[in-house]
């Protein structure tokens, strides 16, 4: 539902304007609006102006910034870790504060700074790690005696391999090792041993060869093969032990001083906020005035407030909503539990206007009837409820994920409901089973009563958003566009029954009646719409036909669990055809899932809303405490 | 004979509308995949767009019901 609005004044001594706002802030019921147009306008020209903000304002404001920018670079420095929430008081403190951040900047920043080179030099050194695993296994293998030298080297073709053992058989006279091995990366990993004296030549091999020699950094060129395994892996775990203690010791300063800065940046961007909402304020030489909208069931109690804080001085008044106003008024919508997770399929469009309708309990009260009419199979219908429960139950702490099981859920009782006319549970398996006939009609075989009732149900929806069409033109007294949506509902009816009489649904003796209405009716309709009227007369019995979809896509669920149950009696085995069976129950549950979905918004949104539903509505904007903005929040910063 | 010409009439209609729908769908769904790219917000109103040109096949498939039931 559309809350209703008011048009609101508050009027006060000029010093008292910061105070204010900061009440209204506090109430967050009310929208302040920039412009004096609709207000006390013709007053307005003469003496009211733009409140224009004095030295002291400009001057903290300007302060405020500052500070919370170097709140901002301190935050940038501290890890993300939960803290408590600080009650303390900001504004005593905003002097120690101003005095200590700068310190606090300089020694997180260097424990950063300190971290971040750790990690990075841990980093580059774990790029070796994967190359000594390796080269650790094949050193096991060696006995190590001063006078052999180790060469590591990687091997990108394994086919290569034989060809460097020929190379190096002939450098050496055959006095050298090649063991190679997989590394964890899955690059082949090699370790040449020859007698000392021999490395230069080796490597003078390797580079012709086109094999690369394992390099290692310069601070490990005095040390053996062995001794630059054993280095690296101290080096590494020393490295990140150091880096472990760098982050402890940066989680205590965020969880000591983390909150309290927390709480200082949230009530900055409230002074902030306020000095900034004063622009949007007017003054005269001595009072404020501040114009703005705010829900009709809060104005007594923030007038209450306002007169309780002030003795008085300030005052609130409502003012009469005039029609130029319509266009300008903030839209809020509230809605009762049961609707609420149906707000998720409105977001997907523009608010509507003030004057027009709130789609949701349109959607909340037809989106599962249809679902439940296109689906209509008991056995799916139960199945869908089991998992809505479970999904309710999982994700309790998500809305997203929560609404949309709320509303399979309602959906799904309605196919359950709509199953049990059908006399469908799993296709034709309960007939099978059990002897479960349809109450009403089975779907598989009267196509044609089917059809009929789709589109009866597409009249009786299509007129309804006609009639909120006229509804709302009635509101916003446009009498000739009233006296056209009342003609169009008129001349559908007309149409239809006599489509119906030609067809024999009707009694044919209704036939010459009908086309005599049509004839009356035309003429007026051009009077009221216009030239194009009657391309909007037949773009909505297009529109009621579109609803034979229901019939439609219900058809194609039914005769694909019939034919689930078919081809498992088929198979000839009871375990194979279980498994068929289950199958493709399974595709036609997942897709009885989505295309009623999708269709029923389709028709809603489409069909139906195109009759009446005015978009492009404001957006109630009130203003706001910081901490209410980020409730969900407040525990992360 | 007239059997024939009216299963052909209905598989006329159902056919000819179903590749229509695939030839709208499939242009639908490559700009769909593009604007999803910059804007996944609008993945709702995608799938709607998405669903628009089924209505040819639906009619057509109501067609080709009341052709191979009505007398």
């Amino acid at each position: 539902m559309i809350v209703e609005m008011s048009k609101v004044e508050i009027v006060g001594p000029k010093a008292l304007l910061q105070d204010v706002i900061s009440v209204l802030q506090e109430s967050s019921t009310f929208q302040i609006e920039p412009s004096i147009v609709g207000f006390n306008e013709r007053v307005g020209r003469k003496f009211i102006r733009a409140f224009l903000p004095d030295e002291k304002s400009l001057s903290e404001r300007l302060f405020l910034e500052d500070l919370r920018a170097r709140i901002g670079e301190l935050f940038s420095y501290l890890p993300a870790v939960t803290v408590r929430k600080s009650y303390i008081e900001p504004r005593p403190i905003i002097e120690t504060i101003v005095r200590t951040i700068q310190k606090h900047i300089d020694i997180c920043k260097k424990l950063y700074q300190e971290k971040d080179a750790l990690q990075r030099e841990a980093s580059e050194l774990k790029h070796y790690a994967v190359f000594l695993d390796a080269m650790e296994s094949l050193l096991k293998g060696v006995k190590e005696t001063p006078d052999i030298d180790f060469t590591g080297i990687t091997i990108k073709d394994i086919k290569t391999i034989g060809h460097l053992r020929d190379a190096l058989a002939s450098l050496t006279g055959g006095e050298f090792d090649l063991l190679t091995t997989t590394a964890q990366d899955g690059s082949i990993v090699g370790l040449i041993t020859t007698g000392k004296g021999e490395g230069e030549r080796i490597k003078s091999l390797l580079r012709d060869e086109q094999v690369p020699e394992f390099t290692f950094p310069p601070t490990f060129d005095a040390l053996t093969l062995p001794d630059k395994v054993k280095y690296l892996k101290k080096k590494i775990s020393g490295l990140s032990s150091e880096s472990e203690s760098k982050r402890k010791e940066m989680e205590s300063f965020a969880g000591r001083w983390a909150p309290i800065y927390r709480r200082v940046k949230e009530w900055i961007d409230d002074r902030l906020y306020v000095i900034r909402a004063t622009a949007s304020a007017f003054e005269t030489r001595q009072c404020l005035f501040i114009c703005g909208w705010m829900p009709s069931k809060d104005v007594e109690k923030v007038g209450r407030r306002l007169n309780d804080r002030f003795a008085g001085e300030v005052v609130l008044e409502t003012r009469e909503m005039i029609e130029k106003d319509l266009d300008s008024v903030p839209v809020v919508l509230r809605n009762p539990p049961y609707f609420q997770p149906f707000e998720m399929f409105v977001r997907q469009l523009p608010l509507p206007r003030y004057t027009s309708f709130d789609p949701t309990p349109f959607i909340g009260i037809f989106f599962p009837v249809f679902f439940g009419m296109i689906l209509g199979d008991a056995g799916y219908g139960l199945v869908l409820i089991a998992l809505s429960l479970v999904l309710m139950k999982r994700f309790r702490t998500k809305k997203n994920i929560r609404d949309a099981s709320k509303i399979l859920f309602i959906s799904s009782v309605y196919s359950v409901f709509f199953g049990v006319l059908y006399g469908e549970f799993f296709g034709d398996l309960g007939y099978r089973l059990f002897g479960f006939g349809p109450i009403c009609v089975e779907r598989r075989t009267a196509i044609l009563p089917v059809i009929y009732f789709a589109v009866s149900v597409g009249v009786a929806h299509t007129t309804l958003g006609l009639s909120l069409g006229l509804i709302t033109s009635l509101r916003k007294r446009e009498k000739r566009e009233a006296l056209y949506r009342l003609l169009n509902i008129l001349m559908i009816f007309c149409i239809l029954a006599l489509v119906a009489a030609l067809f024999g649904i009707f009694p044919d003796l209704l036939t010459r009646p009908f086309i005599i209405a049509i004839l009356v009716l035309a003429p007026l309709l051009f009077f009221a719409g216009g030239l194009l009227s009657p391309l909007e007369l037949i773009k909505s019995v297009g529109n009621i036909f579109s609803y034979v979809r229901i019939m439609a896509i219900g058809l194609t669920s039914v005769l694909l669990a019939f034919v689930a149950n078919n081809f498992a009696g088929m198979t000839g085995n009871i375990v194979l055809g279980t498994v068929v069976a289950v199958l493709l129950h399974l595709l036609n549950l997942i897709l009885g899932v989505f295309s009623p979905s999708i269709h029923a918004l389709r028709l809603h949104y489409v069909e139906f809303f195109s009759k009446f539903l005015e978009l492009g509505g404001r957006r109630f904007e009130p203003l706001i405490k910081e901490n209410k903005k980020e409730e969900e929040s407040w525990k992360k910063y | 004979m007239e059997k024939v010409l009216i299963a052909l009439c209905a598989a006329l209609a159902i056919g000819i509308t179903a590749l229509a729908t695939a030839w709208a769908q499939s242009r639908i769904g490559a700009s769909g995949a593009g604007t999803l790219a910059e804007k996944p917000e609008l993945s709702g109103t995608i799938i709607i767009l998405l669903a628009i040109p089924e209505t040819m096949v639906i009619l057509g498939f109501v067609v080709a019901a009341m052709i191979l039931t009505l007398k």
